[in-house]
């Protein structure tokens, strides 16, 4: 058995924390000596510091965690070797702005309207910050700044919390779908599938692919329990939405909450539409526990998409046993970390002018075969399943300035929801390891020619 | 509207050209290759992994004299967007045609995924274009849900 060692791990990539506040702060190096030193402090080398928070059980939960993710002009701001940063993946090394258009980035998405810290050069290193209450955080923010600033400085931050009623901006409950991960007990909810192999999320493991391990970049004492993550900001337009809404529900009869639910995938309270295709609250109740236990085919099979369409958004992000191109339905999955960030929306107060959005990490082996994967394959392209056609996530996907659609199957022919706007608009992004503690201590002490040495730029 | 036939096609041709390393591989390679295709549906390895992995309409093995085999297909997509399942499902089948191939790249091809895209990106002709289908919009599973064929 391939035993994984959660104490060297970054806790983010194999559990939830279940925090209502969290911060992510880009950081530049200044000194690459002194950033080494933070790297030793975060890995456990200093009391005063709060150290990152690994997978190891708890015995109590923390106020607050923490966790580091470094992008490759950042490994290279350390002063890594060239020919171990060679040894990275081509997607991490180009970088969230260079891989924007691959991944739908384009129009206002595009890296030339991002946040002004996240582009050219953006971030070296990306702190996040998880916390119990706001109080907690800036307690921890307070003194993870005092051990940074004297090798690195900020360039800029995005905070997050919880929304009442424990919603996302677009109304929706959620986090139900992550991974369930073999051996990982603290991982997702069950979900009737196979367990992912641990390497399908820590660097040394073997993967979901027959006979195959990811190639562990650097030495294997920075490679090995390593992840990769896309850290993404997420502008939804919740009156764009709640206007599309209103409109169809006007044009085609069916509820808002109703059109809603299709568009998702899952009722706004969480219910699965396989589930329960009719009402978000059947008799007798599904527990929360059980709103990922569920398949496309089998038991409750849908093939067709009468209950969960085939195009809604979670069964795009994880078709799991449905025939899809390729055959892999649940060989790109990814552990998604979001929180949302700006005020809540007030239906009767639109057009506010507020920025609201999501702050997400999505964590996996692989940049290119999960997260962007899901991104171009899945999300911004309709050819991996029967009858999708050109089509994209409705949620989330790049649609054509307004001109998207959106099928509705029905067994007496689909109701077509035309018209669909880009309603979630990417501000800024970054692609980002996560570094082991060993890691950690292993870039802390075997990089760089001299201890006080200043990086380029 | 143009034409259905003036659209790009969501279907790429792969035309894979394998050159023998010595007549002896030659003969190795067609024994392995007739001895598969001689096989059941249900027992041959390819019908199964092409039935699993639905973005190939068509695909056939082609021996051009007087050392070269030829995988012909036609598939849906990017073959780089689907390859890990490609090779999940034929890297075996692969592992056996490639001892016999001149500038082969390692084996087993699934443990060498980048170096097998590499060497099919090397030695796909693809075609000269333009690639024309009678129905440039459909997918396999498209094709397959319009006309109800089940698995």
């Amino acid at each position: 058995m391939d035993a994984v060692e959660l104490a060297d791990v970054q806790g983010l990539i194999l559990r939830s924390y279940t925090m209502p506040v969290a911060r992510h702060v880009g950081l530049v190096v200044r000194d690459a000596g002194a950033a080494r030193g933070f790297l030793a402090a975060l890995a456990g080398g200093d009391p005063a510091v709060p150290a990152v928070t690994t997978a190891q059980a708890w015995t109590a939960k923390p106020d607050s965690c923490v966790n580091l993710g470094i992008t490759f002009p950042g490994l290279a701001a350390l002063q890594v070797p060239a020919q171990v940063l060679a040894s990275f993946p081509t997607e991490y090394a180009q970088g969230a702005a260079a891989r924007a258009a691959f991944v739908g980035d384009t129009g206002a998405s595009a890296p030339e309207h991002w946040l002004a810290w996240l582009v050219d050069p953006g971030p070296h290193l990306l702190l996040s910050m998880f916390a119990q209450s706001p109080e907690a955080l800036e307690s921890t923010a307070t003194r993870l700044a005092q051990a940074w600033s004297p090798g690195l400085a900020e360039l800029g931050r995005h905070d997050g919390n919880w929304l009442p009623g424990d919603v996302a901006h677009f109304g929706y409950r959620d986090g139900f779908s992550q991974p369930t991960i073999a051996d990982v007990p603290l991982a997702g909810l069950p979900d009737q599938l196979p367990p992912a192999p641990v390497g399908e999320f820590l660097l040394g493991h073997p993967s979901q692919h027959v006979g195959f391990t990811y190639p562990v970049p650097g030495p294997p004492q920075l490679g090995t329990n390593g992840s990769f993550a896309a850290f993404r900001v997420l502008a939804q337009d919740v009156d764009a939405f709640a206007e599309f809404l209103a409109e169809q529900s006007a044009r085609t009869g069916m509820s808002e909450e109703l059109i809603a639910a299709k568009l998702c995938g899952r009722w706004r309270n969480g219910v699965p539409l396989v589930l329960a295709p009719d009402t978000d609250t059947p008799d007798p109740p599904i527990p929360a526990e059980a709103f990922n236990d569920f398949d496309y085919v089998g038991d409750h099979g849908d093939e067709r998409g009468y209950r969960c369409p085939l195009g809604s958004h979670i069964r795009r992000m994880h078709p799991r046993g449905q025939r899809v191109a390729g055959g892999g339905g649940y060989l790109h999955r990814i552990v998604r970390r979001g929180i949302p960030y700006g005020p809540p929306y007030d239906p009767g107060h639109p057009r506010d002018g507020q920025d609201r959005g999501l702050l997400g990490l999505f964590i996996g082996v692989s940049l290119r075969d999960q997260f962007e994967f899901l991104m171009d394959t899945w999300g911004n392209d309709g050819t991996f399943a029967a009858g999708l056609g050109r089509t994209r996530d409705p949620l989330l996907g790049a649609q054509p300035d307004g001109a998207g659609s959106f099928s509705i199957p029905r067994p007496e022919g689909p109701v077509v929801l035309g018209g669909l706007a880009r309603f979630v608009t990417t501000r800024g992004g970054a692609y980002c390891f996560l570094p082991s503690i060993t890691a950690l201590r292993y870039l802390s002490s075997h990089c760089g020619t001299t201890t006080r040495s200043r990086a380029p730029g | 509207m143009p034409e259905q036939s003036q659209v790009q096609p969501v279907q790429n041709p792969l035309t894979l050209l394998m050159k023998a390393k010595s007549p002896q591989d030659y003969t190795a390679l067609r024994q392995i290759v007739e001895h598969v295709q001689s096989l059941p549906p249900e027992q041959n390895p390819i019908v199964a992994a092409l039935d699993k992995i639905a973005n190939v309409h068509f695909a056939r093995f082609v021996f051009l004299d007087p050392d070269r085999l030829a995988v012909i297909t036609t598939y849906d997509g990017g073959f780089d967007s689907y390859i890990n399942e490609f090779i999940n499902e034929l890297g075996a089948v692969f592992d056996g045609l490639l001892a016999h191939v001149q500038d082969a790249p390692p084996v087993p091809v699934q443990t060498y995924r980048k170096e097998f895209l590499d060497y099919v990106r090397a030695n796909d002709l693809r075609c000269v274009g333009p690639f024309y289908s009678a129905y440039p919009t459909y997918t396999v599973l498209d094709v397959l849900a319009a006309t109800a064929v089940s698995h």
